[in-house]
C-alpha cells in the first residue's frame, strides 16, 4: 500500500510548562490534546483514533479516552518504545488513516517527573522485573552511564573529541535563546560546556538533556480533511522503525537501530539524506546526536564528531540545522522522552512557523528521528520524514 | 529481588557463581554462546543448549566512571575471551586508571541477601586483595603467638574513664560486645549526655534492623556510670579516654593505680602521647598499654595496641584478645608520637595544609585523594572528625599560630557538626559543598604568609600527599615502631579506609617501584626541603632493589 502523502499533520501543541507542580498527568494530557485540536481547527468529537504511550496514567488509553472526552474512538494504539514512541505513533497513525481505520488521530504525551521527584525514569515502565535482572550487575546503572560508554568507544574508534560533543550543546543553546519556553536559554560557549562538571566520564552536565515536566500532542488526519482546515499542509512522506538489543552478549556500541529505521523511512519517502533541509534529532545526550547523524546517513560512520564541529548544526550557519527549538538539550525533554518534541519542531519547520531567527529558508523536506530506550543496549529507533505541500 | 521470580537458569547460574564459576550458555545446534542464560538459544531458537564455563577473563571494550558511589564503580562493556560482549560493572578497583583494552576478570559480588551478582575487577586489584588478606592474617597470627585466649577470659567489668566523644564511643563498643561497662566522669551532666548518645546509637541500630529491641535494652542495662574514680575498684580492665594532655592523663593514671585491683591492666586511648611517661605515673608499668581506638570508635576497625618499654607480654596478649573480642583488628605498634596510623596521617595533613597556602583548594586536594581510591579526602575527614577544633585547641596549648585553622575556628567552622568547616553542608546532609568563604580564607592566608599562589597540578598533589606517607612508613620500620610494612598497610586499611584493592601505602610503594619512590622524593626534597628527605631504609632498600612486600613476607618473595 502506498503511504506517502496519504496522511497529514494537521495540528500540534507543546505544553509551555517545564515544571508541573499543580497539574496532574491526566490534566497535562487533556491540555495538550485540546491545544493540538485547536491548532488544527478540529474538536474532540472529530477524533476517532487515539495514540498514547505508558506515560498515560491509570489504565492508559482507557483512562485517557474517558478523561479527555474521546467519545467516538474506533482505533487505539498504545505502543510504548520509550522516547521514540511518538514517532512510531505518527507512522502508525498515517498507516491507520491510509487504510481507512480512522480519520482523525490524536497522539498525546505528558508526564511530570520533576514535580514528582522521580528522576530519569520512564512513567509506567517497571524495570525491576526485566529478565536480565536475575543475572545483572549488583549496581543499578542509570541511562547516562550507558551513553557515556557509547561516547568513550566512539572517541576510541574515531578520534571524536569532548569538544566535538560540546559543539552539539552549543548549537542547541544558540537555538534555545529564541524559545521563550526553553528551560535553558543562555547561549553557551565551548568553554561553558567543557567546564561543566563531569557526570559520567566523558559526559559532562552540559552533555545531558534537561529533565522537565510537560508534554505535547499531534493531530494526524486525511489529506482531504487537512486541506479543508486552512493551515499549512504537512504531508507524511515516509517512516521507519527498528529495534536493536544486546542479543545475549553481542553489545554493539557503534551502531544504533537508526541505521535500519532511517533506511526504511528514506525508501518509503523516495528521497535521500542529502534532500533533508532540517532534522529533529533525539538529543538525550550530545553523543546521541552524533551517532544518529552517522546512522541516518547525514555523514559517514565515525565522521559525526567532525560533522557537528564549528556550528554545522546551527540554523543559518551550518549545513544541517537541528533542533531549532533548543531541543531536549536546552528546551524540553518532558517525561524523559524526547520523541514528541522532536516531531513538534519538525512540523513547525515544515510549516515555516519556527521562530524567524531559526526558520530554515527551504523547508520542503524535514526529518524527525528518535531513539527510545538505551542506545547502549535495548532501544527502538523511529524515523519520520515530512514534506511541505 | 523477589525470590519467587528466580528461574532454574538463574538458580544454577548462582550456584556456580558461589564457587566462582561464570556460566554462559552454548547452543549445540548453531554453536553460538549467549548470556544471560535462557533455556533456548536466542540466536537460532534451538532448545539444545548447554552450560559453558566461561574463563571469566576479558578486556574492557568501553567503560565510564560512577562518581559519588560509595564503592569504586565503573560501568563497563566487557569483551570476554569466549567471544561474548556484555554490559557489567567493574567494582573495587582503581577505576581512574582504567583504559579500553585493559584485562579484567570476573568477580561475583555478593549482595546483602547473599546473592552473587555478576561483576568484574582488574587483576591488579585482585592481587592487592590477596596481599591484603595475607597482611591481615599475619597480624592475627602474630597476636595469637602472644598467648592463649585464657588470659582475657576473666575480664568482665570494663571501666571507661572520660565521657567525651571517644569515651562514649569506646563504652558503646565494649557494651555492644557483651561487656558490662562502668563509665566514669567527674561531670554528672556529661554522663547523662553520654547515656543518651549510647541510647541513640543503639536506637539507630534497631531501626536499621542490626539489633533487636531486646538486645538493645540488655546492652543499655549493662552500662552504669559513676563520678568517682575510686569505683574502678570493681573493674577488671580500665580504659582511659580523657582529653589528650599529659599532666591530666598522668594524674588520672596515678589515681586509678591506687584503686584498681593489682592484676588489672590500665589502658590509655592516647593518640599521640608517650605511653611510658603515662605508665611511669603508676606502680604497675608492666600492666599499662595503649589501646588506641579510631574515631568513630564503634565503626573503625583498627585498634592500635601501643607497647610501652615496660609493657609485659601478658598485658599485650590481654589487649589484643580484648581487641579481637570487640571485633577490632588489633595491631601492635611501638611507642612514638602518632604511633603508626596517625604518624602517616600527620605527614599527609601537614603537606595538604602547606599546599592550601601554595595555591590548592580543599576540594582539589580531596578530589585527588578520592580518585586515588580513598573513601574521603583529608579535609572532608577533618570536617567529619572535628579536626579543626582539635588542631585549634592543641595549638592553644603550644601558642603556635595557623592562619587557616584560626580563621575557620573563629568563624565557627568546626566541621560537619556546625554545618561548615573546610566545606559547607546542607542541613542533615554529609555531602561536602565548595564554599567561596573558605576559598577567601585560604587566599587571605597565602597573602598573610607572603606566599604567591600558583596552580598545583594533580600529579604534584598526589606525590606530595602519598610519598611522605610512604617515607614516614619507612621511618617507622627503621625505628622499630612498626614490625612489618604489612602492619602499616593493615592499619591504614582498617583505620583510615585505604581500600583493600590498593593494598596500603607500603604495598602501593612497591607497585610504583621503590626506585621511583626514591627519585620522586629526592626531587621533592630538592624543591621543597628537608621534610621530603628520604629515609635511610628507603634509600637502602631501593638501592638493593628490595620491596616492602618482600620484607613483610620473605618466604613468599
Amino acid at each position: 500500500m502506498e503511504i506517502s502523502r496519504k496522511a497529514c499533520i494537521a495540528g500540534i501543541f507543546e505544553h509551555p510548562t517545564r515544571r508541573a507542580d499543580d497539574l496532574s498527568v491526566a490534566q497535562l494530557h487533556a491540555e495538550v490534546a485540546l491545544g493540538a485540536l485547536a491548532d488544527a481547527g478540529l474538536s474532540l468529537s472529530d477524533v476517532d483514533g487515539y495514540f498514547c504511550g505508558a506515560d498515560a496514567p491509570g489504565l492508559g488509553g482507557f483512562s485517557m479516552a474517558e478523561y479527555i472526552g474521546l467519545g467516538n474512538l474506533r482505533y487505539m494504539d498504545t505502543t510504548e518504545t520509550g522516547g521514540s514512541s511518538y514517532l512510531l505513533h505518527v507512522s502508525h497513525a498515517a498507516r491507520a488513516i491510509a487504510s481507512g481505520q480512522c480519520n482523525v488521530a490524536l497522539i498525546t504525551m505528558a508526564d511530570r517527573p520533576l514535580a514528582a521527584g522521580a528522576g530519569p525514569v520512564l512513567a509506567g515502565v517497571d524495570s525491576s522485573n526485566v529478565p536480565e535482572r536475575e543475572f545483572a550487575p549488583p549496581v543499578l546503572v542509570p541511562p547516562v552511564f550507558g551513553y557515556a560508554m557509547v561516547a568513550r568507544r566512539h572517541m576510541h574508534e574515531f578520534g571524536t573529541t569532548p569538544e566535538q560533543l560540546a559543539w552539539v550543546k552549543v548549537a542547541a543553546s544558540h537555538h534555545a535563546q529564541y524559545n521563550p519556553h526553553a528551560k535553558l536559554r543562555d547561549v553557551l560557549t565551548l568553554e561553558d560546556v567543557m567546564s561543566s562538571p563531569m557526570v559520567a566520564d566523558p559526559l559532562r552536565r552540559h552533555d545531558c538533556c534537561v529533565v522537565t515536566d510537560g508534554g505535547g500532542a499531534i493531530v494526524v488526519t486525511r489529506p482531504e480533511i487537512a486541506s479543508s482546515l486552512g493551515r499549512p499542509i504537512v504531508n507524511f512522506l515516509g517512516a521507519g522503525e527498528a529495534m536493536k538489543h544486546s542479543h545475549g552478549g553481542r553489545v554493539d556500541l557503534l551502531h544504533s537501530a537508526g541505521v535500519r529505521s532511517a533506511e526504511k523511512a528514506f525508501a518509503e519517502a523516495g528521497i535521500s539524506p542529502s534532500d533533508i533541509k532540517y532534522a529533529s534529532l533525539y538529543d538525550s545526550f550530545t553523543i546521541t546526536v552524533i551517532m544518529q547523524l552517522e546512522d541516518i546517513g547525514f555523514c559517514a560512520k565515525g565522521e559525526g564528531g567532525r560533522f557537528v564541529a564549528d556550528g554545522n548544526l546551527i540554523s543559518g550557519v551550518g549545513k544541517l540545522p537541528f533542533n531549532t527549538d533548543g531541543g531536549g538539550l536546552c528546551s524540553n525533554h518532558p517525561g524523559n522522552k524526547g520523541g514528541m518534541t522532536k516531531m513538534l519542531e519538525a512540523v513547525r519547520q515544515c510549516r515555516g512557523e519556527a521562530h524567524p531567527a531559526v526558520q530554515v529558508a527551504n523547508h520542503d523536506l524535514v526529518l524527525a528521528h528518535g531513539t527510545g530506550g538505551l542506545m547502549s543496549s535495548q532501544h527502538m529507533a523511529g524515523t519520520v520524514i515530512l514534506e511541505a505541500a | 529481588m523477589a525470590a519467587a521470580q528466580i528461574s532454574t537458569q538463574a538458580r544454577e547460574f548462582r550456584e556456580a557463581a558461589q564457587d566462582g564459576d561464570f556460566l554462559v550458555k552454548a547452543c549445540r545446534a548453531c554453536g553460538e554462546k549467549h548470556f544471560y542464560p535462557r533455556p533456548h538459544c536466542p540466536v537460532c531458537g534451538s532448545r539444545d543448549v548447554e552450560w559453558h564455563n566461561s574463563s571469566g577473563r576479558g578486556e574492557i571494550y568501553s567503560f565510564t566512571i560512577m562518581t559519588g558511589a560509595k564503592r569504586a564503580t565503573a560501568p563497563a562493556v566487557i569483551d570476554l575471551e569466549d567471544g561474548l560482549r556484555l554490559s557489567s560493572v567493574i567494582l573495587d578497583a582503581d577505576i581512574h586508571q582504567l583504559r579500553i583494552g585493559d584485562p579484567v576478570v570476573v568477580s561475583f559480588d555478593t549482595d546483602a541477601g547473599g546473592v552473587p551478582a555478576l561483576a568484574f575487577t582488574t587483576p591488579e586489584a585482585d592481587a592487592a586483595r590477596a596481599y591484603s588478606q595475607k597482611a591481615l592474617a599475619s597480624v592475627l597470627r602474630e597476636n595469637a603467638k602472644l598467648g592463649s585466649g585464657a588470659l582475657s577470659q576473666g575480664i568482665k567489668l570494663v571501666a571507661v574513664i572520660g565521657a567525651g566523644n571517644m569515651g562514649i564511643g569506646i563504652a558503646t563498643v565494649f557494651a555492644k560486645s557483651g561487656f558490662p561497662v562502668l563509665l566514669i566522669d567527674q561531670n554528672d551532666k556529661a554522663l547523662k549526655i553520654a547515656l543518651e548518645r549510647i541510647g541513640e546509637t543503639l536506637d539507630r541500630d534497631v531501626s536499621r534492623k542490626r539489633l533487636s529491641e531486646a538486645d538493645a535494652a540488655t546492652i543499655m542495662e549493662a552500662v552504669s556510670t559513676s563520678t568517682e574514680i575510686a569505683s574502678v575498684a570493681d573493674a577488671d580492665l580500665v580504659v582511659e579516654a580523657v582529653w589528650e594532655q599529659m599532666e591530666l592523663k598522668k594524674a588520672i593514671f596515678a589515681e586509678v593505680d591506687q584503686y584498681a585491683r593489682e592484676d588489672v591492666c590500665l589502658c590509655s586511648n592516647t593518640s599521640t602521647l608517650d605511653i611510658d611517661e603515662i605508665a611511669g605515673a603508676t606502680g604497675r608499668p608492666d600492666k599499662v598499654v595503649g589501646l588506641h581506638f579510631f574515631n568513630p570508635a564503634h565503626v573503625m576497625k583498627l585498634l592500635e595496641i601501643v607497647r610501652g618499654a615496660a609493657t609485659a607480654p601478658s598485658t599485650l596478649a590481654i589487649a589484643t584478645q580484648i581487641g579481637e573480642r570487640l571485633g577490632k583488628v588489633p595491631v601492635i605498634v611501638g611507642n612514638a608520637h602518632g604511633f603508626v596510623g596517625n604518624r602517616l596521617m600527620i605527614a599527609r595533613e601537614r603537606e595538604a595544609a602547606r599546599m592550601l597556602l601554595e595555591g590548592a583548594l580543599p576540594h582539589q586536594i580531596d578530589g585527588v585523594l578520592t580518585r586515588f581510591g580513598l573513601p574521603m579526602g583529608t579535609f572532608e575527614m577533618q570536617d567529619m572528625s572535628g579536626g579543626i577544633e582539635l588542631s585549634y585547641r592543641r595549638r592553644q596549648e603550644t601558642g603556635e599560630k595557623n592562619f587557616i585553622i584560626d580563621c575557620l575556628f573563629e568563624a565557627g567552622r568546626l566541621g560537619q557538626k556546625t554545618g561548615k568547616g573546610y566545606y559547607r553542608y546542607e542541613p542533615g546532609k554529609r555531602r561536602p559543598l565548595v564554599d567561596p568563604d573558605v576559598t577567601a580564607i585560604v587566599e587571605e592566608a597565602s597573602k598573610a604568609e607572603g606566599i604567591q599562589r600558583r596552580p598545583i597540578d594533580d600529579r604534584e598533589i598526589e606525590d606530595r600527599l602519598i610519598l611522605p606517607m610512604i617515607n614516614e612508613g619507612a621511618k617507622l620500620l627503621e625505628e622499630g615502631i612498626a614490625a612489618r610494612p604489612s602492619d602499616i598497610d593493615v592499619a591504614w586499611q582498617y583505620g583510615f579506609g585505604w581500600p583493600s584493592w590498593k593494598g596500603g601505602p607500603m604495598y602501593h610503594a612497591d607497585q610504583l617501584g621503590l626506585d621511583v619512590v626514591l627519585s620522586r622524593l629526592n626531587s621533592l626534597h630538592q624543591t621543597f626541603g628537608d621534610r621530603f628527605a628520604p629515609s635511610g631504609l628507603l634509600r637502602e632498600m631501593a638501592g638493593a632493589k628490595q620491596s616492602f612486600t618482600g620484607r613483610s613476607f620473605p618466604d613468599a618473595a
